[in-house]
């Protein structure tokens, strides 16, 4: 083998690490940038918000990375969201006077807003695999009906009367440490003003990572999950081959739509109040996440990692714009190049397969 | 996404008759006519010149980015960032409009060198779309939604986050003129309302014929002939139909893609200057406006498909029309506009299995 031929061979595989690997070194050096640009970056308090407030980037994602990989798009996940915040607070108003208890009425409400916010999926579903309506259609039209119902119901406003347990989880944590009392879970202790309280992870932060978890597993792991990547990788072959094409789409859409409203329940929790437009702006960050991690919109690539890496991205860039005091208009600007960038750099320095 | 090519379904009896696929071609324009009969009844002020006029009026930025999503749609691709490119040339022509204002130009010197000004300009973030998606192969959904976060960021920056005021008061007065004012039995007066007439009158005259609506005609209609009569047209529906044979029988794919994308985003320009006439102020554009989305319900009404190769002007605008009449007519009832969000929905899907069961149609 001549010099010239291993340069290029050499070259060849630097680039498709680069590839593979560029978000990683992106993040990290997004992160060296702001904690260069401003001190209070690199902490446990800055991290611990960032993550606070990108978990519902970090659901919808989530939710949209199992679509994606089969080859469609959800664009009703955002109203979805809306819809779900909007219900479980409607549903704890109206179980709140039954008498069952401050618990027993946010665990029946909460599973009560997961089982509705499975119709709007179920019905993108039905629409995308029976009646071959297009996904970005479909899902379209689920996006206007989720959008008018939950205005209906709220007739326009907010939705407010959140149980106060719910908020407590929502602004709790997971562990509290104080000096000289031992550390107590979930729970603030009661300490005289003044002494500091060190707060651990917040509670949401831990549901989100074990939803998170626990689709990955779905998704790398179960037979579902070779299920989807095989619909989005040859929907022919995956027919032939004996998968159930119409019913796997059809648990997709509905999954999709479950990850939503269970961001949408978060979002109740966290702002205590339900908003029928409260995640529209977040459909361009959880497709772009997914499309920043290497996932293909014609569908059979993506991995859960890589797209929680695409979100991180957006999440740092947000709240570092934040505490560098720059407009956070400036966050549209990069998401939109960065998005860009990402499919570019795919295009001209292919991962090599392994 | 990826137009899966469904088995047609089968539509026996009626709907195989001359009458039955006419009226499956044209569905949207008998929805239109239906809706003008049930809101004629169930309101009574619904029926008039005046919520005509107003309603197409209102309707004109809808118009023109439905028209530029019409071509890109037919080629098979997508644009969504239309909405936010309206909005950035609004906050731009009030930007340049202030500025020049500030420099010492008279008010229609600024405006005329501005809006000329934005009008060029808007063919970048298109042109910027165009090149991302044929040199880089870009999926045409990724390039714009990335244009749609760049023109939101920019417009936002720019504006600062607040409407931007201080333009002269004449912007609205043309925005929002007549061609003719009659106050009957009395006067008819051209182009402006009678000098010295009070404003707290002005109910009481008959306006006919708004500005917007000689403009966006005189649009609609070169669009529709350049869609349907040149050359343009003809390879814009090619290259939607087959590409592989656009590339065959010799058609430059890559360049006409461009000149489609700046095609649209002159339109969405074009659309961003006429906010400002008509507004008076420039405005960027909100996350729940939606402009792109409901553009793209408009043609998919008129009966585009999403795979590309099919799609017409006119239908598009009759798409507009039964989306901008629904809502009107839902409001003038008295019905809660929200109903609104859901019909498009199901105004949507019945597009498309329309389109399924005749995939041949046009």
């Amino acid at each position: 083998m001549s010099n010239e031929t291993k340069a290029d061979a050499r070259r060849g595989r630097a680039a498709s690490f680069l590839g593979g690997h560029w978000i990683y070194l992106f993040l990290a050096l997004e992160i060296i940038y702001f904690s260069l640009r401003t001190g209070s970056f690199a902490s446990l308090n800055a991290l611990q918000i960032l993550l606070y407030y990108g978990v519902q980037v970090f659901l919808l994602s989530m939710a949209e990375l199992f679509v994606i990989v089969t080859g469609g798009i959800d664009l009703s996940v955002g109203y979805v969201l809306g819809f779900a915040s909007i219900i479980s607070i409607k549903l704890m108003e109206w179980l709140g006077p039954l008498g069952l208890g401050e618990p027993l009425t946010v665990l029946i409400g909460v599973c009560a807003t997961l089982a509705v916010g499975l119709i709007p999926g179920l019905v993108n579903g039905w629409l995308v695999a029976y009646l071959k309506v297009p996904p970005f259609i479909a899902t379209f039209a689920m996006l206007g009906v989720c959008h008018g119902v939950s205005e209906l119901i709220i007739n326009g406003v907010y939705a407010m009367g959140l149980p106060k347990l719910a908020a407590d989880i929502g602004s709790g944590h997971f562990l509290y440490v104080t000096k000289g009392v031992p550390p107590s879970f979930f729970s603030r202790p009661v300490v005289d003003r003044g002494v500091k309280v060190l707060e651990i992870v917040p509670d949401i932060v831990v549901v989100t990572a074990v939803v998170v978890g626990i689709f990955a597993f779905v998704l790398a792991r179960t037979r579902f999950g070779r299920h989807v990547y095989a619909i989005g990788g040859n929907i022919d072959a995956a027919t032939r081959s004996g998968i159930p094409v119409k019913r796997r789409l059809l648990g997709v859409y509905a999954l999709s739509s479950f990850l939503a409203s269970l961001a949408g329940i978060v979002y109740a929790f966290m702002y205590v109040s339900g908003k029928a437009d409260g995640g529209a702006s977040l459909l361009l960050d959880a497709i772009a996440a997914v499309v920043i991690g290497g996932a293909s919109l014609f569908g059979g690539t993506g991995t859960v990692l890589r797209t929680m890496i695409g979100a991180l991205i957006l999440a740092v860039l947000d709240l570092g714009l934040r505490m560098a005091g720059t407009p956070t208009f400036d966050k549209y600007i990069m998401v939109g190049v960065i998005l860009i960038f990402a499919v570019v750099i795919e295009r001209y320095m292919p991962e090599a397969r392994k | 996404m990826n137009g899966q090519s469904a088995a047609a379904g089968t539509a026996g009896g009626f709907l195989e008759t001359r009458t039955g696929r006419a009226l499956a071609s044209n569905w949207a324009a008998c929805f239109l006519i239906l809706m003008f009969a049930v809101f004629s009844l169930t309101s009574g002020s619904f029926l008039s010149v005046a919520n005509f006029q107003n309603v197409i009026h209102l309707q004109t930025l809808p118009f023109l980015l439905a028209a530029g999503e019409t071509f890109v749609i037919i080629t098979g691709g997508i644009d969504l960032s239309v909405g936010f490119v309206t909005g950035l040339a609004s906050v731009c022509a009030a930007k340049s409009i202030q500025v020049l204002l500030a420099a010492g130009m008279t008010a229609t010197q600024s405006v005329a060198l501005s809006l000329a000004g934005v009008l060029v300009l808007s063919a970048l973030p298109g042109l910027v779309n165009g090149l991302v998606i044929t040199k880089f192969r870009v999926p045409p959904f990724i390039a714009t939604m990335g244009m749609w976060g760049i023109a939101n960021g920019l417009a936002l920056k720019i504006s600062n986050g607040f409407p931007m005021t201080g333009l002269p008061d004449k912007l609205p007065e043309i925005g929002n003129g007549y061609l003719v004012y009659i106050l009957p039995g009395q006067f008819v007066s051209f182009l402006s309302k009678p000098v010295g007439f009070a404003n707290s009158r002005i109910r009481e005259l008959l306006r006919l014929l708004p500005y917007s609506l000689p403009f966006i005609l005189l649009v609609l209609a070169i669009l529709a002939f350049a869609l349907k009569r040149t050359r343009f047209g003809r390879h814009t529906y090619a290259i939607g139909g087959n590409v592989d044979a656009a590339v065959r029988s010799g058609i430059s794919v890559d360049r006409h893609l461009v000149g489609v994308y700046v095609l649209s985003s002159l339109l969405a320009g074009m659309g961003g200057i006429f906010n400002v006439f008509q507004t008076g102020i420039g405005n960027y554009t909100t996350f729940n406006a939606q402009y792109e989305f409901f553009a793209i319900a408009a043609v998919v009404i008129g009966g585009a498909s999403l795979a590309g190769g099919k799609g017409r002007i006119w239908s598009s605008a009759v798409g507009v029309l039964v989306l901008a009449f629904l809502e009107n007519g839902l409001a003038i009832s008295g019905v809660q506009p929200f109903y609104r969000y859901i019909a498009v929905g199901v105004l949507l899907v019945v597009a498309v299995v329309i389109d399924k069961i005749f995939p041949d149609l046009r």
